[in-house]
């Protein structure tokens, strides 16, 4: 990962100057940044840092990353979660009906909305929601971020449409697994079993299919959600929403080597975290998987 | 991973339900970070015959529109210059921002440019790219795919480890990186696109040659005397194929979106070529005076995608085996 980052071309140290600058100056910025080392030994002066919560400091705004992520975290915290909240609001009623009456009006109506929100491209519909909501309708701001310690009603306002789009795009794809994992646990044995005992229907639903249902459910939330906090980058510039996406994109395009280490760093240990927290609640979930 | 609970057969779901079994594994939305696999490797009957494939999918009415509907569009993308019409790309600032009209279905844009042709000359770009992006992908995927999972041991290892690396890198920013190195256009946009699917066919390739690699007939072609090569091509990688035909229908949707959204970001094509995400780039700032600037562009990436998704489900059911004996055994 190290490695890619600095294939990317183009001096940073050239970026940050801009035009006119002395050779003096050049030079000394170069050493200060520490650019002037060989690669390999960049590599372990900074993994060396990281360990101890030092990133570096941004070559463009002179500020360390760790504080530069940090100020972009809430908003893209905010994001993800309030779009996981969405993208399950829709996925598991819609999945459950369309698994409990299969091939009927409603599960056909399910699929074409499931369909709609996988093919859809998310910043079209963001584009289209601005047009709707702020512009003929003025009834929302058309983007930007407030946080919700400043001021709670405009930190919703603001955070409704980003959140719709990303939700109904997440939860298409949560819909689709919700549908086939209930389909299949409705089919196994134990569920005829459980019925065949004599259990009421909310019964078996509750403690036969939903609990065999909620596994890959759990799963793909998890990579959802995963995916949402490594930053969705188009949205984010649709709605001018200052979360880790835009910062990442930035850093690419001014060669900030060390803020765009620190996102991708970020990136790797949110995913990991949440891959444990997964694998916590499926022990949590599945009593077989508990040794 | 985990275990995950017996699915067992469908004992008391009407024969209808399990027309269509939708595997678990279904691709991602917006996504493509995730693990794909197409079906159970097991139980892959004998090589699938593709008229057979086909008489299934014309059965399928969603999955025959669609390919109907992308058969249109790829001839309008192959013939571009005959439909659009001349000088798209020509400014005329007497015919600026015109709503939609009998001279201008579209309308057009800010520079007076007709955006319908410009839809039209979009298609062929964004086909372009979709295509060698997959293109890409599916060879260098099913390549690695075919040697990890034939040869398995270190060669697997070291091949599915590079592309795990790959993988868990978030895939805008692969294909970001992947731009920044070698500069913004067309054709790194089709290179990125492609890296970023390479892992995706890697994986699914693999699964389904592991699949297939100790059945019988294989073991029976090694016994006479096959040599790796005859047994890889004309052996396991028919046998292996279905999961990888799915694979490439969901990943050109995919292709699709990816190439409108980096071109929306500016890194893809450039202009004054028209691409429809650089389109809707362009027909954001207009958004509140002139809706149509955004709004068809907009419309064409979401009908060939959805068009492609559609195309991919029907495949899979089609080449489902379990679909398979299920029709064939009087199903409707």
């Amino acid at each position: 990962m190290f490695g890619l980052v600095h294939l990317v071309p183009g001096d940073p140290v050239r970026l940050a100057l801009g035009t006119r600058f002395s050779q003096e100056t050049y030079d000394a910025l170069r050493e200060r940044s520490g650019l002037d080392q060989p690669l390999v030994e960049q590599f372990f002066t900074w993994f060396g840092r990281a360990l101890t919560g030092d990133l570096g400091v941004s070559f463009r705004s002179g500020e360390t990353v760790t504080s530069q992520i940090a100020e972009r975290l809430p908003a893209t915290l905010t994001l993800a979660f309030a779009s996981i909240l969405v993208a399950l609001l829709i996925a598991i009623p819609l999945g459950t009906v369309s698994a409990l009456r299969p091939r009927s009006l409603v599960d056909r109506v399910a699929t074409v909305i499931s369909q709609f929100g996988i093919s859809v491209p998310d910043f079209w519909m963001g584009i289209v929601l601005i047009l709707v909501f702020a512009g003929t309708l003025g009834w929302l701001p058309s983007g930007g971020y407030v946080p919700i310690s400043e001021d709670p009603g405009a930190w919703l306002q603001r955070l409704l449409m980003p959140a719709l789009v990303t939700g109904v795009v997440s939860g298409s794809v949560i819909t689709r697994f919700v549908r086939s994992s209930m389909l299949e646990a409705l089919g196994s044995d134990h569920v005829r079993t459980a019925q065949a005992k004599g259990l009421g229907t909310r019964q078996v639903f509750t403690w036969h299919v939903l609990r065999n249902a909620l596994l890959p459910l759990v799963t793909v939330t998890g990579v959802q959600l995963a995916y949402l906090l490594s930053g969705v980058v188009v949205v984010e510039i649709v709605f001018s929403w200052p979360g880790l996406g835009q910062l990442a994109l930035q850093a690419v395009e001014a060669r900030d080597y060390p803020v765009l280490q620190g996102a991708i760093l970020l990136f790797a240990v949110v995913f990991l975290v949440i891959n444990l927290i997964v694998d916590l609640l499926y022990t949590a979930i599945d009593p077989r998987i508990r040794r | 991973m985990s275990i995950q609970p017996t699915p067992g057969p469908p004992p008391y779901q009407e024969p209808d339900d399990a027309r269509r079994p939708e595997t678990p594994e279904e691709p991602p939305g917006g996504s493509p970070q995730r693990e794909t696999q197409s079906g159970p490797p097991s139980l892959r009957p004998a090589r699938p015959r593709w008229r057979e494939t086909l008489s299934l999918l014309a059965h399928n009415p969603t999955a025959a529109i669609a390919s109907l509907v992308l058969l249109f569009i790829v001839i309008v993308a192959v013939f571009d210059d005959t439909f659009a019409s001349e000088g798209a790309n020509d400014i005329s600032v007497d015919e600026r921002l015109q709503s939609p009209s009998w001279a201008h279905p579209f309308g057009t844009d800010d520079l007076g440019r007709d955006i319908l042709s410009r839809v039209i000359l979009g298609a062929s770009v964004s086909l372009k790219v979709g295509f060698f992006a997959v293109g890409f992908a599916l060879v260098a995927g099913t390549l690695i795919g075919l040697l990890a999972g034939y040869y398995g041991k270190w060669v697997d290892d070291v091949l599915m480890r590079f592309m795990d690396m790959l993988f868990a890198f978030p895939a805008v920013l692969l294909a970001i990186a992947v731009l920044a190195v070698r500069g913004p256009g067309s054709g790194n946009t089709a290179l990125a696109i492609g890296i970023v699917y390479t892992p995706i066919f890697a994986r699914v390739t693999r699964a389904s040659v592991l699949g297939v690699r100790e059945e019988v007939y294989v073991r029976a072609s090694r016994s006479v005397g096959a040599s790796d090569w005859r047994l890889l091509t004309r052996h396991i990688l028919p046998n292996a194929a279905p999961p990888i035909i799915v694979q490439t229908s969901i990943s050109l949707a995919f292709a699709v979106l990816a190439e409108a959204a980096l071109s929306f970001l500016g890194l893809g094509t450039q202009p004054p070529n028209p691409s429809w995400g650089l389109m809707l780039a362009e027909g954001r700032g207009y958004i509140e005076l002139a809706w149509w600037l955004a709004f068809f562009p907009g419309m064409a990436i979401f009908l060939t995608v959805l068009c492609f998704n559609l195309l991919g489900d029907g495949l899979r059911d089609a080449l489902d085996p379990r679909q398979r004996t299920l029709m064939a055994g009087g199903g409707k």
